[in-house]
Order: structure tokens, then sequence, then C-alpha cells
């Protein structure tokens, strides 16, 4: 237990090296005195600039998406009751996609407020549709998933036909799918936050009814939980942070599937404590993931979604590996 | 009416309805002709315009669409009897994406590789995707929702790494993101020639398999008391699987939820215990996608449009269709 509550300092710590790491790295290399007397207005004008308008915001809109991404995904595996759902697997990221799709190639001069909100509108209306198919019989868990999967298979289809039928745009639409913190700024960070300001204390809240629910249905419901409506209210707040990190950042995909397993390895499935172990890895997923984009081929940029699937791509063998020995030892 | 009989019956308007619907296929589009100018045009060999388009262009995707059509919906029988689970299909499979994933890494990483090679490429990316699927999915269990979980889940993983490949490999962008939607635009001979000593022998040895195949539905130690070896049997099912929808998408690209679909159809008419089974599901399969073909030159008109994006709105609603009669099964 000693250990376990160490670990979320622990965390804060290394969060803070990788940002750090990350505000260093670039096109143009700066040190960490460096970026400390350009954060504390002591250092020269030039790196100011670099930190103050550019990389800061993106750090912070990094940490931020991430911690965002990995709380929708704690409460969609505690609420679905399995270890792969996510906003990406659910059809809230797609959702997002194809609205974005559709501003990007149907009206390619909108002034660039537009794209955000329209992802937003994108998931909300994924997560309204799903709520819809749901609402008549009981909220079963897994035709919750079933039925998002299903949206994000037409929301697909939809991007598909959108880029094939506008094959001048593609790559900017290619590159808001892998997801990039490519020139965001403090106006996306400011985005993001109110939402997460007002989500994540209130997931934080309803950790102990996560917890209830993880344990069936027909156990919370004897526990006096009123199930139905729980689960509502629990998925809107996981749509709602969904929703605006994909739309400031675009569709980064794995955080929100990995980071809930990674803390749940190290602190077990008590949502007090796994919720913010997972804000913090998946923010620190999303910092290193960026670092290593922008560190990897200067002065191009991998996306960040891109580095995020590489660096899933080993956990997702592991887990595979793990799986697969579960079931036949 | 004995099932065989009624199986029999269908069969014949099922080839009576391929048959309309090629010649369909081969008259309708940018140069519309009437049915019977088509039927002429193909069988004219004086070098009139419309022969050349008909022999050249329309017929070779005719053919192509039945061809594939017949092998994705056999697949997916082959799968749904293996696993016992409604929604297999090597789409759901996470088959079709790692098959695709393999094809865009061949044609990015190794430029000189000749095409036929793909299809090789394609059975090596179809086996990866099928297994991680199966691997997470079975675990304690395969449930409908851990299968479909399992295979969003893989086919996000696959078609991310895709994306990757296309960003960092800007030309041919236009071409490659055409084919991943799965498309029979532009379809011709050589196309037919690479993917039909695949999918013949593949869609042979499963009607040759049928009564295997029908056994192991039963469950594993039924079929092991009836003297199956179901080690074996499971292990040529897989490999007919892969050969059977990986040449599809190494040619065509990912066509989704024909798998999925046509099993399910021909069951309700017919059930699954005749030995026609399997054949009427290849002539639905080759049915649906010529149809979903035909559908989808009107999608954009006068563009072509991938038919993939058809076979996905069709496919998502029966999916949620079967999700919904599961639950009230059980």
């Amino acid at each position: 237990m000693a250990v376990k509550r160490l670990l979320l300092p622990l965390l804060l710590l290394l969060l803070v090296v990788a940002a750090i790491v990350s505000m260093g790295t670039g096109a143009v290399f700066i040190s960490p005195r460096e970026i400390a007397e350009a954060l504390l207005g002591t250092g020269t004008k030039n790196h100011a600039f670099i930190i103050g308008q550019y990389r800061l915001p993106r750090v912070a809109l990094g940490m931020l998406a991430g911690a965002g991404l990995a709380v929708s995904g704690v409460i969609l595996q505690g609420m679905i009751r399995n270890p792969l759902a996510s906003p990406d697997v659910i059809g809230i990221t797609k959702g997002a996609g194809l609205a974005a799709a559709i501003v990007i190639f149907l009206c390619p001069k909108s002034p660039p407020v537009l794209l955000p909100l329209a992802a937003f509108c994108g998931a909300a209306a994924v997560a309204f549709v799903l709520y819809l198919y749901t609402r008549r019989r009981s909220v079963q868990p897994s035709t919750l998933a079933l039925v998002g999967i299903a949206l994000g298979v037409v929301c697909q289809a939809g991007i598909q036909y959108l880029m094939v039928k506008n094959p001048g745009d593609v790559n900017a639409a290619l590159l808001w799918m892998a997801g990039s913190l490519w020139g965001r700024g403090w106006e996306h960070m400011w985005a993001v936050l109110p939402w997460l300001s007002v989500f994540l204390p209130l997931t934080l809240l309803a950790s102990r009814r996560l917890d209830v629910l993880s344990l069936g249905d027909d156990i919370a419901e004897g526990l006096g939980e009123r199930v139905d409506r729980l689960r509502v209210l629990l998925l809107i707040a996981s749509v709602a942070l969904a929703g605006a990190c994909v739309a400031a950042v675009g569709s980064i995909g794995f955080v929100g599937m990995l980071s809930p397993h990674i803390a749940r390895k190290l602190v077990g499935g008590q949502h007090a404590i796994l919720t913010p172990v997972a804000a913090c890895i998946g923010a620190l997923l999303i910092v290193i993931a960026d670092s290593i984009g922008r560190g990897l081929l200067p002065p191009m940029e991998v996306p960040v979604g891109i580095v995020t699937a590489i660096i899933g791509a080993p956990y997702f063998l592991y887990l595979l590996a793990r799986e697969r020995k579960k079931r036949f030892s | 009416m004995g099932r065989t009989t009624k199986a029999a019956i269908l069969s014949v308007c099922g080839i009576v309805l391929l048959i309309l619907g090629l010649v369909g296929s081969i008259a309708v589009g940018w140069t519309d002709m009437g049915a019977v100018d088509a039927v002429t045009a193909l069988i004219d060999s004086s070098a009139s315009q419309q022969h050349l388009i008909v022999s050249t262009l329309r017929l070779p995707r005719a053919l192509l669409a039945a061809i594939i059509g017949a092998g994705l919906a056999v697949a997916g029988a082959i799968m749904q009897a293996m696993t016992g689970n409604p929604l297999a299909s090597p789409q759901t499979f996470g088959v079709n994406a790692g098959a695709s994933l393999a094809v865009v890494a061949a044609i990015v990483l190794l430029p000189e590789l000749p095409v036929p090679y793909y299809a090789l490429m394609a059975f090596a990316g179809a086996v990866l995707g099928g297994l991680a699927v199966f691997a997470m999915g079975s675990a304690g269990g395969m449930t409908p929702v851990k299968l479909a979980l399992a295979g969003t889940a893989v086919h996000l993983f696959l078609s991310s790494l895709t994306e990757a490949f296309i960003l960092f490999h800007q030309h041919s962008t236009d071409q490659v993101l055409f084919w991943l939607a799965g498309s029979l635009d532009g379809a011709d001979w050589s196309d037919i020639r690479r993917v039909l000593p695949w999918a013949a022998a593949g869609l042979l040895l499963s009607f040759l398999m049928a009564r295997s195949i029908s056994i192991m539905k039963m469950g594993e130690d039924v079929a092991r008391n009836l003297g199956q070896h179901v080690a074996r049997v499971r292990a040529m099912c897989g490999l007919l699987v892969i050969v059977l929808a990986g040449s599809g998408v190494a040619v065509a690209g990912p066509i989704g939820f024909v798998g999925l679909m046509v099993p399910h159809l021909v069951r309700y008419a017919v059930g699954s215990q005749t030995r026609l089974y399997l054949p009427l599901t290849a002539l639905a399969g080759a049915l649906l996608l010529v149809l979903a073909d035909i559908l989808s030159r009107f999608i954009a008109y006068p563009y072509e449009s991938p038919v993939g994006i058809v076979t996905a709105l069709l496919g998502a609603p029966f999916f949620l269709y079967l999700v919904s009669k599961e639950r009230r099964a059980a």
C-alpha cells in the first residue's frame, strides 16, 4: 500500500521530467536550465518566445489530452467490464473523425475554430445515437459496446467516402485522423481545460460507484445503485472527456485503451486510485510520444498518434501473450 | 418440401439471378447501354467501342466481384462454423485488416515486389490479424461481445499502422486509399488471373470438406466422437479462410461484411444442414458483391465509389440486427 501511495507523486515527477525533455527537443534544442530561465522570465527573448508560444502550450495540451482520453477509457472499461473498451473502439472517436472530415473536405475555407467544434459535435452525435438505441431497454453494457462498434463502422465508411471523393485534401485529413499536436497553441489548451476541470473531478467523485458497477449489474443494484441512470451519466462524462480531447488534438489512438490497463497493473482496480494514476500515465504517454515524434526525424514530425500506435504495439502483444497464457494454464 | 429440394430450387434461382446481375453489371455505368446491347457487344468481336468497354473493363470487373464475393462469403461461413460465433467473419476477425497492412507494407517497403506476390503478403498478414483476434477474444470463452471488441481493437491497431505507412509514403496515396476502402474499380483480366487460382482451389476444397465443417459445428467433443481429426480439420479450415479472404484482399482491398451477412442469410433460407449450404453461400456472396458493385457506381455518380463503402453501409445494420437477435436468444 505504501508503494501505491508513493506511485502518484512519482508519476507526477516523471511527468515534469518528460515535459522538460519535451520542451527541450525539436528543431532548436533548449537545455533544461534555459527552459527554467525562459519560464521564469529571465531567459533570452528567443527562447522565451519558443517556449511560451509553442512548446509550453503544446506540452500542456498533450498532458490534458492524455489525461482526458485515459480517464474516458477508465470509465468505459469499468462500465462495459471489458479491458478492450475505449473511446476509439466504441466509435466515439470515429464520430468525431467523420465530423472533422466533413469540415476538412466540404468547407476547407472555414475558420480553424470550426474543426474542433465539429469534432466534438460528431462525438456527441455518436453518443446520442448510442443513448437512443439503448434507452428503450435496460442498458446492457455489451449492447453499448456492439452498437458503438457498428456506429464506428458506418462513420468509417463515411470518412473513406469523403477521402476518396476529395483526393486533393487527403493529407490534411489523414494527419488529423492520426492525431497530432502540430500547430496547437494556447487557444486549444483553453478550449480543453474547462471540460477536464469539470469532468475529471466528477469522475473521481464517482469512483466508488464505478467500483460497485464493475462488480456486475446485479450486485450493483443490490447495493442500491440505480444502474441505468448511473451508466448514462458515466457515458456522458466519458464522451465529454474524449470528445473535447479528440476535438483539440485529433484522434490519437490507444491512449484511452492502454493507460487504464497499465494503471490497473500498477495499482489494481480501485477507481479512486486507478483514475488519477491512469490520467498521469495517459499524459505521460502523449508527452513522451510527442517528444519522440519531434525528435526522431527533425525537422519532419511524426504525428503523435502514430507514435502512440507504435509504442502501443509491444504492449498489445504483451497483453496477447498474457491472455494466451491464462487460457492454456 | 424437403430442405434439399428447396436448396436445389434456390441454387437454380441464384444462378439465374447471378447471370442477370452480371449482365446488369456490364450494362450499367458511365457509358450506359441496354442489357441486350451489352450482351451483343460482348459476343460481337468487331472492334466497336462498346465491345472494347465491355470486354476489357466491365466483364473482368463483374467476374472479379463474383469471385471475391464467393470467396469472402465462404470464408465467413467457415469461420462461423469453426468458432460457433455468429459474429465471426474475415472483417470482424481482423483478417482483412491484417492482410491490408501487409499489402500496404509491401507496396511501401518493397516497391520492386512483383504484383502477384501481394497475395502471399496478404496471406501472411491475414494469419497475423486472425491469430491476434483469436488469442485476445477467446480467453475464458469467446462470446460475441468479446470477439467484436477484440476484433475492433486489433482492426484499429493494424489500420493505424497502415495509416502510418501511407502518411510516410505520399505518392500513390490516392490509389492506395481507394484500394483500402475496398474497391473493384479498374479491375482487369490480370486481376482475375491473380485471384482465380487461389479462389477456385479454396472454394473447391471447402465444398469437399463441407461434411467435416458441418460436423465441427456441433462442437469439438461431438466431432471427435464422430471420428473427426479435429486438429487437422481446424488447421485446414484456417488455411482455407486465409487463402479465400487473403487473395480477395490482395486484389480488391478489404471488402467488409460480405462474409458476415451472407452465411446468415443462406442459413435463414435453407438451414445449414444441407450439402448445398456452402455452394449456396458462395453463390449468394457472388450475387451480393456484384449487386453492391453496381450500387457503388451510383453513390457519387459519375464518379466511382469503393464497393467496400456499400457493403459497410449494408453490413452495419445487419450486425446490429444479429446482436439484438443474439440477446433475445440469450
